[in-house]
C-alpha cells in the first residue's frame, strides 16, 4: 500500500516540546492563524487560508495610491519566471527564486540578508521542468520556512538560521515528477503536490508532519479507491442534480486498461483550507497524454475539484469539471472560499475559475454544484454546463477527440493555458466580487499518437496560440465576477495575458501585474479606473502582496518574465504562414521586456 | 518570417547520395532531406518530423523551431555540425535545460532523420514545421 498510517502521537509531542514554540495542545496551525490575523504580515501565499488575497491594510488607498513610489528593490540573481510572492512575518521577509530555488531571509529593519539557502539540485531536473523552472513560493509556520524544491525535495528550514531541520523526497524527478507548487501548512501538516502531467506522472497530494517531515497521508488523483483515499460509499459527487456516493472503482472504470498508471491528474496549484469543516480544497490537472484517442473514458479524477479531510486525507467530495479532456484544461487553479449569496441564498461557497473558461461556484461543505458560467464570452469548446449532470456540453467542431489524431482542430477558445492559469484571483469582501486575471487566447490543437517512455516527455499534441479572434486584439482581460450569479461585472482589456496574482485591499484597491512589467492598481469599485501604474524591471507573473512595517504599508511584486506565458513570447509564429494572423501576440513582448528576477516594493512618500 | 526568402530555392532534387547521408561524413550530407513545395518530404524526413513531435521538442524550441525557452534550431543548425547535434541530443545540456534523450529509443533510433528534418527547416528548404509525405512516385525517385 502506498498509504502510510498516521504517526504515533508521542513522537509528535516530543517534537513539539523540543521546539518550545507553542503551548501544549495548541493546534499546530495556531501560529499560522495568528500570523494571518495580524494584517501587518503577509503570512501565507494568498494572505489567508481561504485564498482570498485580500488585505485589511488601508494606508495606501484610492485617494493616495497615485503618489505611491518605489521604496526599495531586490534582485534574486535568477533569470527565469518568478511566480508567487515573498512572505512577511514580523520584521522578516522570506523570498524565493525559481530554480535553483534560493531562499533569502531579509531583515526588514536593516534590509540585510540574514541568511540565504541554496540547495544543490541535479541540473537534470531543469529540462524536466520544461519549459520553465518556476517556483510559487514558501510557507511559514512555527519558526520554520518550508521550501518545495524543483527536484521534489520538501525542506523545512530553521527560520532563524536557514539550517535544514528536515527534508523529504516527494516524488521521483527521474520520471518527471518535479515540483513548482508552493507548500501549504494546514494544522500540523505541510501539504504539497506534484507536477509532471506532460511526463505521464500520476498525480497525488502528500501531507507531511511539519515537525518531522514524516508522511502522514498520500492521496492519488487517479487509480484504485484506496490509493486515492476515496471511500466508495462516503465520498460524494454531483450526480443527476444531487450529491451521491461515487461508488466502487470510480476512477478505474473510466480508464482503458492501465493508462491510469501514467494518467496525470497532477496537483501543482494553490490549496485552500476551511477550519470549520476541516477540509482542504485543490484541483487536479490534465489526464496524460494530450492525445485523447489514447485514453477513452472520463479519466476520473483528473480535472477535478477535491475536498479532503486534512487529518486523514479522505475525500469528502469530488467534482470533475472536464471529463475526458481534449484541450489540456488542467483543473489546478485555486479554490477561493468565501461566504456569499448564491442565487439569493447565503452559502459557504467555493469559487473556482477553471482553465476551461467556466467559473464554478459550489457549496464547499456539501460539494453541490451551484453555478457554472463562462467568465470569458469567447469560450467556445462547450455551449454550457448541464447543471443536472454537471457535465459540459461540448461542441463537435472543437472536439479534438471527434476530429481525431493528426487533424488540426482550429479556433478552440480558450487555449490550453486556459481562460486563466495558475495566476490567482482575489475576493473583496466589501464589493463581494472576484477580481480575475485572465487570458484571452485561443488555439489550434493537433493531437498525435505518442509512446510512453519513463522519464521522457509524454505530450502528444502540437498547439499554436493566438489572441482571441474578433475581440479587442489583446491576449488578456482583468475582470470582476459575481460568483453568486455567474456574471462578468466589468472587463478591463489588457494587451497581454494577465499572468499575475491579484490583490485587493481595504484601501479600495485592486492591484495586478502585467506581462509588459507594469504593476497596476485600479479602483475596486470600478476597475476601468486605473489609479497607479509603474513599469518594473521585467514582465510580471508574480503575485501582488502587501504588508506593514514600522507603521508604513508596503506593496510588492516579483517581476521576472517566464512561465508558460513568457514562453508564449515567441508563440504564434506559425501565424505568419497560416493566415489567421497573430495580431500582437506574445511575441511582441520582446518589445517591452527581458528576463530578470527582482522584487519591487512600493510605499507612499513620507 | 525568416524562412520565406528561401521558399522556392530548393525545388531541385538533392543528389541521390542524400538518402545515404546519415552514413556519410558531414561534408557530404549538406542536404540529408528531400522536399518539394516546401513541405512535401521523403519518408525519411517525415520520420524526422514525427520524432520531433513525439519527443515534444516544440515545448522548448517552439512549434516552428523558432526558439522559446530553448534556442532557435533554425539558427542553431546553421552552425552546429551533425556530430555536435547528435551529441547535444544524446547527452543534453542539462544546465541550460536541454534534455538528455539517450534513454529515448524513438529519438535515438531516428536521430539521423531528426537531423535531416531540422536541417531542412534550418536551410529554409522546408518552409513550414508540419510536413507531409511527398507523392509516392516522386518519393521513389
Amino acid at each position: 500500500m502506498m498509504v502510510k498510517r498516521p504517526r504515533v502521537p508521542w513522537r509528535q509531542f516530543i517534537a513539539a516540546a523540543a521546539m518550545l514554540v507553542l503551548p501544549a495542545l495548541a493546534h499546530a496551525n495556531a501560529d499560522v492563524e495568528k500570523n494571518i490575523a495580524d494584517s501587518k504580515n503577509w503570512a501565507v501565499q494568498a494572505g489567508d487560508m481561504f485564498n482570498q488575497r485580500y488585505s485589511k491594510l488601508k494606508q495606501i488607498n484610492t485617494g493616495n495610491v497615485g503618489k505611491m513610489q518605489v521604496a526599495w528593490t531586490f534582485s534574486t540573481g535568477v533569470l527565469r519566471g518568478h511566480e508567487g510572492s515573498p512572505l512577511v512575518i514580523g520584521d522578516m521577509m522570506y523570498l524565493h527564486s525559481p530554480f535553483p530555488n534560493k531562499v533569502f531571509a531579509m531583515d526588514l529593519n536593516t534590509q540585510k540578508i540574514k541568511w540565504k539557502y541554496e540547495p544543490k539540485q541535479d541540473p537534470a531536473v531543469i529540462p524536466q521542468m520544461c519549459c520553465d523552472t518556476v517556483n510559487r513560493g514558501l510557507a511559514y509556520a512555527e519558526g520554520k520556512v518550508f521550501l518545495q524544491q524543483a527536484d521534489s525535495m520538501l525542506v523545512a528550514l530553521d527560520a532563524n538560521t536557514g539550517k535544514v531541520i528536515w527534508s523529504v523526497k516527494n516524488g521521483d524527478p527521474k520520471l518527471g515528477a518535479v515540483n513548482t507548487n508552493a507548500p501549504h501548512v494546514f494544522k500540523d501538516k505541510v501539504v504539497t503536490g506534484i507536477s509532471g502531467g506532460e511526463w505521464g506522472v500520476r498525480g497525488f497530494i502528500n501531507a507531511y508532519d511539519i515537525n518531522t517531515g514524516k508522511q502522514v497521508w498520500k492521496a492519488y488523483s487517479v487509480g484504485p479507491d484506496a490509493e486515492m483515499l476515496i471511500d466508495p460509499e462516503k465520498t460524494m459527487t454531483w450526480t443527476d442534480g444531487k450529491m451521491a456516493p461515487v461508488g466502487k472503482d470510480s476512477s478505474l472504470k473510466t480508464w482503458q486498461g492501465d493508462q491510469w498508471k501514467i494518467g496525470g491528474g497532477t496537483t501543482w496549484g494553490w490549496y485552500s483550507y476551511d477550519k470549520a469543516n476541516n477540509l482542504m480544497y485543490y484541483g487536479s490537472g490534465n489526464p496524460s497524454t494530450w492525445n485523447p484517442a489514447q485514453r477513452p473514458g472520463d479519466n476520473k479524477w483528473s480535472m477535478t475539484i477535491f475536498a479532503r479531510d486534512v487529518d486523514t486525507g479522505m475525500a469528502k467530495w469530488v467534482y470533475q469539471m472536464t471529463p475526458y479532456d481534449e484541450w489540456d484544461f488542467d483543473g489546478i487553479n485555486e479554490m477561493i472560499l468565501a461566504d456569499i449569496n448564491v442565487k439569493g441564498k447565503p452559502r459557504k461557497a467555493l469559487v473556482h475559475f477553471d482553465r476551461n473558461g467556466f467559473g464554478y461556484t459550489l457549496d464547499r461543505v456539501s460539494g453541490e454544484l451551484l453555478v457554472a458560467e463562462k467568465y470569458d464570452p469567447k469560450v467556445n469548446w462547450a455551449t454550457h454546463v448541464d447543471m443536472k449532470s454537471g457535465r459540459p456540453v461540448t461542441v463537435k467542431k472543437y472536439s479534438t477527440a471527434a476530429n481525431g489524431p493528426d487533424v488540426n482542430t482550429k479556433g478552440v477558445c480558450p487555449a490550453a493555458l486556459g481562460s486563466k492559469d495558475q495566476q490567482p484571483a482575489s475576493f473583496d469582501p466589501t464589493t463581494k466580487l472576484f477580481y480575475v486575471p485572465t487570458n484571452h487566447v485561443c488555439m489550434d490543437y493537433e493531437p498525435f499518437k505518442v509512446e510512453y517512455t519513463a522519464g521522457q516527455p509524454y505530450v502528444g499534441a502540437t498547439l499554436s496560440m493566438y489572441p482571441a479572434p474578433g475581440s479587442h486584439g489583446g491576449m488578456g482581460n482583468y475582470i470582476t465576477w459575481d460568483a453568486g450569479s455567474g456574471k462578468i461585472v466589468q472587463t478591463k482589456a489588457e494587451k497581454f495575458s494577465v499572468w499575475s496574482g491579484a490583490l485587493n485591499t481595504a484601501g479600495g484597491l485592486s492591484c495586478y501585474g502585467t506581462l509588459e512589467g507594469y504593476l497596476k492598481c485600479v479602483d475596486a469599485k470600478n476597475i476601468q479606473k486605473e489609479l497607479f501604474k509603474f513599469k518594473t524591471p521585467s514582465g510580471i507573473i508574480g503575485n501582488v502582496f502587501t504588508y506593514e512595517h514600522k507603521g508604513k504599508q508596503y506593496m510588492g511584486v516579483f517581476s521576472g518574465i517566464g512561465g508558460w506565458a513568457g514562453i508564449g513570447m515567441a508563440a504564434g509564429l506559425e501565424k505568419d504562414t497560416d493566415g489567421l494572423g497573430a495580431v500582437g501576440g506574445y511575441r511582441e513582448l520582446n518589445q517591452y521586456t527581458e528576463l530578470g528576477g527582482s522584487l519591487t516594493v512600493f510605499t507612499l512618500p513620507n | 518570417m525568416k524562412s520565406k526568402i528561401v521558399r522556392a530555392v530548393l525545388l531541385a532534387w538533392p543528389l541521390a547520395a542524400a538518402s545515404l547521408a546519415p552514413q556519410l561524413p558531414a561534408s557530404a550530407q549538406d542536404k540529408p532531406y528531400k522536399v518539394v513545395d516546401g513541405y512535401k518530404v521523403d519518408a525519411f524526413t517525415l520520420t524526422g518530423f514525427r520524432t520531433w513531435r513525439a519527443a515534444a521538442c516544440d515545448r522548448c524550441h517552439g512549434a516552428n523551431q523558432e526558439g522559446l525557452v530553448g534556442p532557435s534550431l533554425v539558427n542553431s543548425l546553421k552552425t552546429l555540425t551533425k556530430e555536435e547535434f547528435v551529441k547535444t541530443v544524446r547527452d543534453g545540456r542539462l544546465d541550460k535545460g536541454m534534455v538528455s534523450f539517450s534513454a529515448n529509443k524513438t529519438v535515438m533510433d531516428n536521430i539521423d532523420a531528426l537531423y535531416a528534418y531540422l536541417k531542412g527547416r534550418s536551410d529554409g528548404a522546408i518552409t513550414r514545421a508540419k510536413v507531409e509525405l511527398m507523392p509516392e512516385a516522386r518519393a521513389g525517385s
